[in-house]
């Protein structure tokens, strides 16, 4: 599925009148199969923009188009992975990642067997298997990043919207993270296998590891400041980070958002 | 425990009015020989079988309606100056009026009861209602539920910790307000009891009689801790409780 935003606005609207512009001409499209990370400052727009593509947000001005047509409101082709896992503390792991199938419409016309063979597949594929039982408030932070994972993927949406999906995380489970989230969008397969991916991150090193190209963005009012490319050889790896291309890339963004920094702390 | 019975003992010595306040001993005696012949426990069954009626009742009643007030402004605005207006309104002060409607029977007791245990889980259903949280709401929204099955899948769930401890509180209050019922619009039951025997001039199994409120409320209470560690698992402490 391709998404395509053209001149995006969004202003929010305070019980007392006020206005924050939060986003304003944005512009972006995402390939089918692409994989896309947007960095920017803290409150540049960056979760604002992915609610108005999962429907939860309405631009004030601009469209937003998914496979042509417009965005009207949530729908199981672009799931969404929450920056704080939004797990449903009544339910077990197995119970949350089998949620979508059992009460959504994307599990319509499927056996509770297959549902459960569905779930099983999902939670062996983030490597949860043995935690199926527990609940969420039983779990460290990066397992259940892993089930807010599962839980996404369990129901195979076309698109996936994931708000800082790893910014909880410890370095070293971050890393792991980075390198599964690759392999389950099937970086090692064909590029036509590939799911649309837009992912939200504070951390240029992840962006540039993960992405095909790097949205930066800059505040007040967050605009996007420079669509990066990054065109490093996939399947990407530990010798990807340490390839000269990849320190450039990285290099060339930090200046960008340094430079904002910099204007945003001297005005 | 013990310093208690010892100041009672002591009371009772000094005030040597076995009909004022009998000794600890003859309420004992009076405990145990109502419980051998069985008083005890069919009057005790006979109110707490009276507060379950009168709990479900009060149930349907305030959870549908605190639901449907939590979930719409207007709704709430509507109902809430009546909710209001009646909660301050203890259930005592309906039992002349019952009298009448009711006449002495099962139905006065429960009438009160119901009546009073539907304020807390009501206010609790509003506020549980209102902190649910939007992020689960909105998740739900995403993979595609309707707005019915986000009831069912996520706001019922969400609300049922604080529903379980709303309950609670109604049958701390409707628990306190039988007794009263009893007293003068029941004809068996342990309020019914207790005025029984002050009438009969029996203070020790009045006595008796009193304790068993307390025994049977700490009871109830303690049930539905444990029906809250069942339902609610991954509630906070549910697994100290267990
Ligand atoms: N619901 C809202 N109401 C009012 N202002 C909001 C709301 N959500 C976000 N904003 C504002 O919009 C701007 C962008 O927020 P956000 O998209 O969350 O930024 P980011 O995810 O990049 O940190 C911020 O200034 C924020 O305060
Ligand atoms: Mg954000």
């Amino acid at each position: 599925m391709t998404i395509d935003l053209q001149s995006v606005r969004k202003e929010f609207v305070a019980r007392d009148g006020a206005r924050t512009p939060a986003v304003e001409d944005v512009s972006l499209t995402l390939g089918e199969g692409e994989f896309v990370v947007i960095v920017g400052p803290s409150g540049c727009g960056k979760t604002t923009v992915l609610n108005m593509i999962a429907g939860l947000e309405r631009p004030t001005a601009g469209a937003i188009l998914a496979d042509g047509r417009p965005v009207t409101g949530p729908g199981v082709d672009r799931g969404v992975m929450f920056q704080d896992y939004a797990l449903f503390p009544w339910r077990t792991v197995a119970e949350n990642v089998a949620f979508p199938l059992r009460f959504g419409p994307a599990g319509a016309g499927l056996s509770g067997a297959a549902i459960g063979d569905r779930v099983d597949a999902t939670l062996t594929l983030v490597g949860l298997a043995a935690a199926r039982d527990k609940y969420p408030h039983q779990l460290s932070g990066g397992m259940r990043q892993r089930v807010a994972l599962a839980r996404l993927l369990s129901y195979e949406p076309k698109v996936l919207l994931m708000d800082e999906p790893l910014a909880a995380l410890d370095a070293q489970t971050r890393t792991i993270l980075q390198d599964e989230l690759l392999r389950i969008w099937g970086q090692d397969g064909p590029a036509a296998s590939r799911r649309t991916v837009l992912f939200i991150t504070h951390a240029i090193d992840e962006a540039v590891f993960l992405a095909d190209r790097v949205v930066v963005m800059s505040s007040h009012p967050g605009r996007v400041r420079e669509i990066v490319p990054v065109d490093l050889p996939r399947p990407r790896n530990d010798a990807t980070r340490a390839d000269p291309d990849f320190q450039r890339i990285a290099q060339h963004i930090w200046s960008l958002i340094k430079n904002e920094a910099y204007r945003a702390a001297t005005s | 425990m013990a310093a208690f019975a010892l100041i009672w003992w002591a009371a009772s010595v000094l005030t040597d009015n076995p009909l004022l306040l009998p000794s600890p001993q003859a309420v004992s005696a009076a405990f145990a020989g109502l419980a051998l012949d069985g008083e005890l426990f069919t009057q005790s069954a006979l109110s707490v079988v009276r507060l379950l009626a009168a709990l479900l009742i009060a149930f349907a009643i305030a959870a549908p309606l605190g639901l449907a007030m939590g979930m719409s402004k207007r709704f709430e605005e509507f109902v809430d100056p009546v909710v209001e207006l009646l909660r301050p309104i203890s259930g005592i002060a309906w039992i002349p009026l019952g009298l009448f409607i009711f006449g002495v029977g099962q139905s006065l007791p429960i009438f009160i009861m119901a009546y009073t245990a539907t304020f807390p889980v009501l206010i609790g259903t509003v506020s549980g209602v209102k902190s649910v949280d939007r992020k689960l709401v909105r998740a739900a929204e995403t993979m595609g539920l309707s707005q019915s099955a986000i009831v069912a899948r996520v706001v019922v769930p969400s609300i049922l910790p604080a529903l379980l401890v709303s309950l609670r509180l109604g049958v701390a209050s409707a628990w306190t307000a039988v007794i009263a019922a009893e007293l003068v619009g029941a004809p068996n039951g342990l309020g019914y009891a207790i005025s029984w025997y002050r009438e009969m001039l029996v203070t020790p199994k009045m006595i008796a009689f009193i304790a068993m409120v307390g025994v049977c409320g700490y009871f109830c209470d303690l049930a539905l801790r444990l029906l809250a560690a069942r339902l609610t698992p991954w509630a906070p402490g549910a697994e100290a409780r267990r």
